[in-house]
């Protein structure tokens, strides 16, 4: 009896680090995507509004979807602490510090933090190429994200279960 | 003074510059500030190089040195982390914050079709801190004023650079606008229109246009408009009583004031000149003052006190005054009949 509830717990446990697995697969290319639009959003503030860039910041957060929004609403919070830091760092510290809860990897976060030493510090235009050129690069990262989500996605899935059994079968 | 634009400084530079001598404090007007250069600082009476301890020296070698990253902090702070707002600003070369305090900036330019478009690789900053001086043309104000049209008459404000021109014109604005004539006849007169036309918006200092000094209730600003056309645009739409500009000098502006004072509005402008002989010798003062565009000049000069010391003189006081005083009265009543 106590074995077989060992063997179902074991099973339950492989399965659910299985899927969770493939959900990073699944939520990676969407959070990069959400990134996308808010950069998008940000290049309208900026290009067309002449948005104060905490404004245009906070207006972008509040149309995204957690996590992303999470990392924008970061920023203005550090922003708006008063204690010096340039929008560089800012930027940097929110992103490092909210990167763990994301499903993203590390190639997203360089693009996003060398577009955060440029945001604010120049003229319309330059923060325009800028923020097209993060784009194209996060655009990238997505393609890349697609084909590991088709690659590994249903693959983690049933190697979850797969293994388990393995291990339970290994133990009886 | 410094207390004023504390908000605007990196907390390092501010907390240096707090530890100066609070005598200086009081005084400092402009606040230099230059990438790995030493921190500077000017009152009325010289300037000096602050070190890091907050003593003040005549020459560099102990002055503290602003690094880089304080001339980032620092243009953010006063940009709000986006530069690109501030375009227009940048191509004129100068920021205006809240409180009227002007920030000019140099650094690397960068150049459109020959002409530039705005400031790259900003390293250097100074700090000028506005100061507003309610009343300082009560003593002057009673002068000036027109018995018959119940306002005030056309007039001329000249002095050298830096005597308070700007802020006298200011103080005027508000007292005709809010009715503070100072004057016993004057007593049930109603504030005017005025028009201000604040080409380098030091009159009222406007931030997304709207003035940060106290201009009066009933005054308009057009704010960064080129003098010519913006006297043209406020007649054409605001129907000022009295219009204001600062530091007029080129042909265009001359015909802008002489349509307006035809208009029967009071020109108010300042120019830069040492008295009324002198701005004689500028063609195009001389042209205004011939032909009668203005009734009245003072001559403003700072007092050591810190006051300003004035002279009010009938504009038509030379050689040919009263060649210059007959299409005065002529044009001025035409305009108004």
């Amino acid at each position: 009896m106590v074995k077989l509830i060992g063997a179902a717990l074991i099973l339950f446990a492989g399965t659910m680090i299985g899927f969770m697995q493939a959900s990073r697969y699944a939520a990676r290319p969407r959070q990069i995507r959400q990134l996308g639009y808010a950069l998008q959003r940000l290049e309208t503030e900026i290009g067309f509004g002449f948005t104060p860039l905490p404004e245009a910041i906070s207006r972008c957060a509040a149309h995204l979807a957690e996590p992303a929004a999470a990392l924008l609403r970061g920023v203005n919070e550090r922003l708006g602490e008063g204690n010096e830091l340039t929008f560089r760092e800012c930027w940097e510290r929110s992103i490092t510090a909210n990167w763990p809860v994301t499903a993203m990897k590390a190639a997203e976060q360089s693009a996003l933090i060398r577009l955060g030493a440029t945001l604010g510090i120049s003229d319309r235009e330059d923060q325009i190429k800028h923020l097209r050129l993060a784009m194209q690069q996060l655009k990238a990262e997505e393609d890349a994200a697609r084909d590991d989500q088709a690659r590994y996605e249903k693959m983690w899935k049933s190697l979850g279960v797969l293994i388990a059994a393995l291990v339970v079968i290994l133990i009886v | 003074m410094l207390s004023r634009v504390a908000n605007l400084l990196p907390s390092e530079l501010h907390s240096i510059l707090g530890r100066i001598p609070d005598r200086v404090k009081e005084a400092v007007e402009e606040i230099r500030i230059r990438e790995g250069k030493p921190l500077e600082i000017s009152t009325s009476e010289g300037f000096w190089f602050v070190s890091e301890s907050g003593s003040l020296h005549s020459s560099p070698d102990e002055a503290y040195k602003p690094s880089v990253e304080i001339c980032r902090k620092l243009l953010e702070k006063v940009t709000n982390h986006s530069l690109y707002t501030m375009e227009e600003e940048l191509r004129r070369g100068y920021i205006t914050v809240a409180g009227g305090h002007r920030i000019g900036i140099a650094g690397r330019t960068v150049l459109e079709n020959g002409s530039v478009r705005g400031i790259r690789d900003v390293a250097a900053f100074n700090l000028r801190i506005a100061r507003e001086v309610v009343g300082a043309s009560a003593s002057i104000l009673p002068h000036l004023l027109d018995m018959s049209r119940r306002s005030i008459l056309p007039a001329l404000i000249i002095g050298p650079p830096q005597q308070g021109k700007t802020t006298f014109v200011r103080d005027l604005a508000r007292a005709v606008s809010s009715g503070a004539w100072g004057h016993p006849a004057a007593a049930g007169w109603t504030g005017r229109k005025v028009g201000i036309v604040d080409e380098r918006s030091e009159i009222a200092a406007c931030v997304r246009g709207v003035p940060t000094f106290n201009v009066g209730p009933r005054t308009d600003v057009m704010d960064a408009c080129p003098k010519a056309e913006g006297m043209i645009m406020m007649l054409r739409s605001m129907s000022p009583d009295v219009i204001i500009v600062d530091e007029i000098g080129r042909e265009e502006d001359a015909d802008a004031i002489l349509d307006a004072s035809h208009a029967g509005v009071s020109v108010i402008a300042t120019a830069h000149a040492k008295d009324l002989e002198d701005a004689r010798g500028r063609p195009v003062l001389r042209r205004l003052l011939d032909e009668g565009a203005f009734q009245l000049c003072v001559e403003l000069r700072r007092a050591q006190t810190g006051g300003l010391l004035s002279r009010v003189l009938p504009a038509a006081a030379s050689k040919r005054a009263p060649t210059a005083r007959e299409p005065t009265a002529t044009k001025g009543g035409g305009a108004f009949g």
